[in-house]
């Protein structure tokens, strides 16, 4: 359906949860050695760091790009902010409370402050380059157990730091490792004394809060001789919404991936999403409908047709006049800045022309949805769930109508409560059936009225169907210049899907609004009346205005208006060479002014030592925005009978790289990898595993599972290397790649160094797909399409899934719920 | 006496059926009703389980025409899951597998559609599944496990009657229950069917063979030749069959024409 994107900068407040203000130290975009040393500076750190940096910054400098993964030629090193706090170094907190209300606000949000009480021995909190937060139970402080921010570590404990510090990750292992090296800040240490068990997890969270700022914590985990700990990483961008693909969205939200509709009516992906600062007059266009009122800058190119092109000219006056029906039809619209837009010229509006039918939406059902569109109410009474609808006491034949297709849908009747005294009957049936179709397909309450894409996505003559109903239910009809048929409604997002089902019916519908305004009733009440809009348009007389021309309806401008603006605007690509979207239903080109990426960056470097019979897990579930580049390098080194386990979980990101890996130098020593990718949409997900077995009877297990759909990427990418001398190694790979629909794609890229003959070596990949008759099996036993698909994939991650702590458990399901709610809707 | 008539029936009238643009049904008719076991047996080919399937509702099997009603209601309108929903249920001949996903889970799943989420009863649940494990012989570690994942034939012909059980459908169609099992399999399997006999259910068992009709009694048997039922009659009528083979159905359809 039409993406009908928004462009409201007086609303950018709104969503604009970072304040700039709220940084107290924030260096200049772009790096340069004397970022590096303003960094180093802050931080008021020892002199080898200081030269660690510096070295490591000199690397970054001469370091190729990989260019063997994931293209990262887009990252633009000198558009990211490397260091932004928003408390001065070292005023890292030890109570929430300490926090500025916003951060703390955010954290609140996250649950973290619940979960540090309920099950966790430590927690750390990092809000872009800032630790914000850092405490760990006393318990384990008695125990000898440290748990900093690595950067008071380098200055408190700087023995441990300095022996272990880079050891395991050199700068120059690659090029993110040097540039962490070079403005690393914040980053968990955690030391666990021989022979002491942690017990309970201790466990760090990372958000990046503002575009194009990079993360670069630096975490070092050492577990002395016999200790146990278990540490897990959370990057969870809550209190970001997620996007659902039936919905009016304002344009700063979209992100790559996103569905939209181009001038032809064809939906397409967004490629890419940009900003940038301007500052001039913005261009306001009404069309003749007015709630189709849209701003941009003068620049952007705006489908049109001008009017000396189709009017008349007239002799006598020497003016344009009545504009020629034929000339309108026969004249090609071309893209016009914005800025030499006049009234009175046509600008484009085009029909949605991708179908696709339900065949389990019947006329029954959609007869139904109309009316509880219109005047419906799904609700839970005593506990069952029901829909009741409300009319007027003489619109029977109505009531008849959700009678018989209620009865045709569950086979049973409708109650009906008459109120004389309002002049309305109020009938309804209690159906958990009914209430799940009307809330699925049509929403809840009168402002969130809106319809699934499912409906948006019907042939005409069904979605009519629907129209009649609701038009039936919700409408009126007057005499006016020609009979006018309209629908009023509360709900901005419905009044748009209906001019769109309008325009599929062959008619264009104009959207008046009306103001919210208070009303002083005559008995002295105050009555807020909220904002209103009308949907309508004429039959029986030719509405001369609006015209109809192929796929499209030309839609004359009736007044422009400049207004001036100072802040962000934004503009994306999207797929294919038609470079065009809607705005409120109008065609506009993608802009050529000039922008600069809002693409985030976080490059993390992890260290890990166990040492002999020491056990480490650390587990990670990523779910960063999907504009983030996540490049990330994790080893970890295990002596004699040590044990190092990572459980890394994928989902967020633009682009992952990330390999943990796990160094064998003891003889005995076991590496035991999960690892789990989720990529949808234009998410490229490049995750593995390396184990290098460099003593005799090591063993290692590599398992890892990944899902790729709707266009989604993973790549499987490990190294097993068996050294010489390694006699009587064990090692287990196993790759399960799920690809739900036809549009993801999963690669496979073991590489085997095996240098000893006695190795055991067992390698498996297998790559599934989701089975019709597997989904038929499932909905079979009375589970919706979306809920089968579900419970296969998180079968599918069942293995990672019990791995994790309940809530992250839980924060999986639903995450992978709401992407396929994207999915399959 | 007067029989009362059947609280829930299942109408088919001149069902026609294609699969890959092969008409399969040309024209079933036939009416199950609560309470009753009904048993279609057919040679191979005949279209026993195509009729089974386009019931549920599987997208490859195409209506061309007919109509079917439940209790008044048009089943082929439904999605799926809506008639699973209504009461309908199949017991599959080759069970789909899924890993990960274990039995306990899906069963539960499975019962809160059935029951909606405010009826469903976590108690009574876990109780009729002790209750049915214990009639299949299945032990409880099973519930772990992934559903089908592994099982062997016997253990998914089980699996799929404690599905039925736990859903307690209007109508369960049976496709084969009885195809590759030993014969104390079959025993079993039909012993539970019989027993799941509770007020109410209106089953239709598909089957190849007789045997596992000495289980569960059927009230009636219909026998499907050719993409029609050809002959329906009582118990008899099965023990007949097995006698003679299908052949004498074929030239008894002939003759009686």
């Amino acid at each position: 359906m039409a993406q009908t994107t928004e462009f409201q900068p007086l609303d950018y407040t709104r969503y604009d949860f970072k304040d700039p203000e709220t940084y107290k130290v924030r260096t200049p975009r772009g790096l340069s050695r004397e970022i590096v040393e303003k960094i180093s500076d802050l931080k008021d750190e020892p002199e080898w760091m200081r030269e660690y940096r510096l070295r490591a910054y000199e690397h970054f400098l001469h370091r190729p790009v990989p260019d063997w993964g994931p293209d990262l030629s887009e990252i633009d090193f000198d558009a990211y902010t490397y260091y932004a706090n928003p408390l001065a170094e070292g005023e890292t907190k030890r109570s929430w409370d300490d926090l500025p209300p916003d951060i703390k606000n955010t954290f609140d949000k996250l649950g973290i402050p619940k979960a540090e009480r309920e099950y966790f021995g430590g927690v750390g909190a990092q809000y872009d380059s800032g630790t914000v937060y850092h405490k760990i139970r006393e318990d384990l402080t008695a125990k000898g157990v440290l748990f900093t921010d690595t950067d008071t570590a380098v200055k408190e404990h700087s023995d441990i730091v300095r022996k272990y510090f880079g050891k395991i990750v050199p700068y120059n292992d690659n090029k993110f490792s040097a540039l962490n090296s070079a403005v690393w800040s914040g980053g968990s240490f955690v030391y666990i004394p021989p022979g002491v068990d942690a017990g309970i997890p201790l466990q760090a969270y990372f958000r990046i809060n503002a575009k194009s700022v990079g993360q670069f914590e630096r975490t070092l985990i050492i577990a002395d001789k016999g200790a146990r700990v278990h540490y897990i990483e959370g990057c969870l961008p809550l209190g970001e919404e997620v996007l659902v693909g039936d919905e009016l969205t304002p344009i700063e939200q979209i992100e790559a991936g996103r569905t939209v509709l181009t001038s032809d009516g064809i939906e397409t992906t967004v490629e890419k999403t940009m900003v940038r600062p301007f500052d001039g007059d913005l261009i306001g266009i009404t069309p003749v409908s007015i709630g189709n009122d849209f701003q941009l800058t003068p620049e952007h190119p705006v489908l049109c047709v001008r009017r000396e092109q189709v009017a008349k000219y007239d002799r006598g006056t020497g003016r344009l006049s009545d504009v020629d029906p034929k000339k309108l039809q026969s004249v090609s619209p071309e893209f016009v800045p914005a800025g030499e837009l006049r009234p009175g010229d046509y600008i484009h509006y085009p029909i949605n022309r991708t179908f696709h039918d339900d065949p389990s939406l019947g006329a029954a059902a959609l007869r139904l949805l109309g009316y509880y569109l219109a005047e419906g109410c799904a609700q839970v009474i005593n506990g069952c769930k029901a829909i009741t609808l409300t009319f007027h006491i003489e619109e029977t034949e109505y009531v008849e109508e959700v009678g018989a297709a209620v009865h045709e849908l569950t086979g049973k009747a409708i109650w009906k409560v008459p109120q004389p005294e309002k002049h309305a009957i109020s009938i309804g049936v209690y159906s958990k059936e009914l209430y799940d179709l009307c809330v699925r397909h049509c929403g809840q309450k009168a402002e969130g009225k809106h319809l699934s894409k499912t409906i948006m996505d019907l042939p005409p003559e069904k979605q009519q169907t629907l129209l009649r109903a609701y038009y039936n239910g919700d409408g009126n009809v007057y005499e006016r210049y020609g009979t006018v048929h309209r629908v009023m409604t509360i709900s901005r997002q419905l009044a748009f899907q209906v001019q769109e089902l309008q325009a599929r019916q062959g008619v264009f519908a104009t959207i008046n609004v009306r103001k919210p305004f208070d009303e002083t009733m005559p008995d002295g009440r105050r009555i807020s009346h909220r904002r209103m809009y009308t949907v309508y348009h004429q039959v029986g007389k030719r509405a001369e205005a609006v015209q109809r021309v192929g796929d499209a309806f030309v839609v004359p401008i009736r007044k422009i208006r400049r207004t001036p603006y100072h802040g962000n605007v934004y503009n994306f690509h999207v797929a294919g060479d038609n470079n065009t979207y809607l705005v409120k239903g109008f065609s506009v080109h993608n802009c050529t002014a000039p922008v600069y990426s809002t693409d985030s960056l976080h490059a993390a470097v992890v260290e890990v030592v166990a040492e002999p019979r020491a056990k480490v897990r650390y587990t990670t579930v990523q779910n960063w925005s999907k504009n983030v580049y996540n490049l990330v390098t994790k080893r970890a080194v295990a002596y004699e009978e040590a044990l190092v386990e990572w459980v890394d979980g994928n989902l967020g990101s633009k682009i992952t790289m990330k390999y943990p890996s796990v160094y064998l130098k003891g003889r005995g020593a076991r590496a035991d990898i999960l690892s789990v990718a989720f990529a949808a949409g234009g998410q490229i997900i490049d995750s593995g595993a390396k184990v290098v077995h460099s003593a005799p009877d090591t063993s290692s297990k590599i398992i890892s599972k990944s899902i790729a759909i709707r266009g989604g990427r993973t790549s499987y990418r490990g190294l097993l290397h068996v050294g010489k001398g390694a006699t009587g190694v064990k090692a287990a790979v196993r790759c399960d790649a799920l690809l739900p629909d036809e549009h993801g794609r999963s690669d496979t890229y073991p590489y085997n160094e095996i240098h000893e003959e006695d190795a055991t070596i067992t390698h498996e990949a297998v790559v599934g797909k989701i089975g019709e008759e597997q989904i038929f099996y499932l909905m079979s036993r009375g589970l919706s399409e979306s809920d089968a698909i579900h419970l296969i994939l998180m079968g599918f991650l069942a293995e990672f899934s019990k791995e994790l702590p309940m809530d992250y458990a839980l924060e999986l399901n639903r995450l992978i719920q709401l992407e396929m709610t994207g999915a399959v809707g | 006496m007067a029989a009362s008539p059947p609280a829930h029936t299942l109408k088919v009238r001149e069902l026609h059926v294609e699969v890959a643009g092969k008409e399969i049904l040309k024209g079933v008719n036939l009416e199950l009703r609560s309470g009753e076991l009904t048993a279609m047996m057919g040679p191979n080919g005949s279209g026993k389980s195509t009729l089974a399937y386009a019931l549920m509702g599987h997208p490859k099997y195409k209506v061309t025409s007919g109509e079917v009603r439940l209790d008044g209601k048009d089943l082929l309108a439904m999605s799926v899951d809506q008639r699973a929903r209504a009461g309908l249920f199949l017991g599959f001949q080759y069970p789909q597998e899924v890993s990960g996903l274990s039995l306990s889970k899906f069963l539960w799943t499975a019962y809160m559609q059935r029951h909606t989420a405010e009826n469903a009863d976590s108690e009574q649940f876990g109780q009729d599944l002790t209750k049915h494990l214990g009639y299949l012989g299945m032990d409880e570690a099973f519930l772990k496990r992934s559903l089908n994942e592994g099982f062997s034939g016997g253990e998914k012909k089980r699996a799929e009657v404690l599905q039925m059980a736990t859903l307690s459908p209007t109508f369960a169609i049976l496709d084969e229950p009885d195809s590759g099992l030993d014969i104390d399999a079959v025993k079993a399997v039909g012993e539970t069917v019989a027993k799941l006999d509770h007020p109410g259910v209106g089953i239709l068992v598909i089957t190849h063979y007789q045997r596992i009709l000495k289980y569960i009694q059927p009230h009636r048997v219909f026998v499907m030749v050719d993409g029609t039922v050809a002959l329906s009659g009582g118990r008899e009528l099965a023990e007949e069959l097995e006698a003679k083979g299908y052949d004498w159905v074929k030239v008894g359809v002939i003759s009686s024409s």
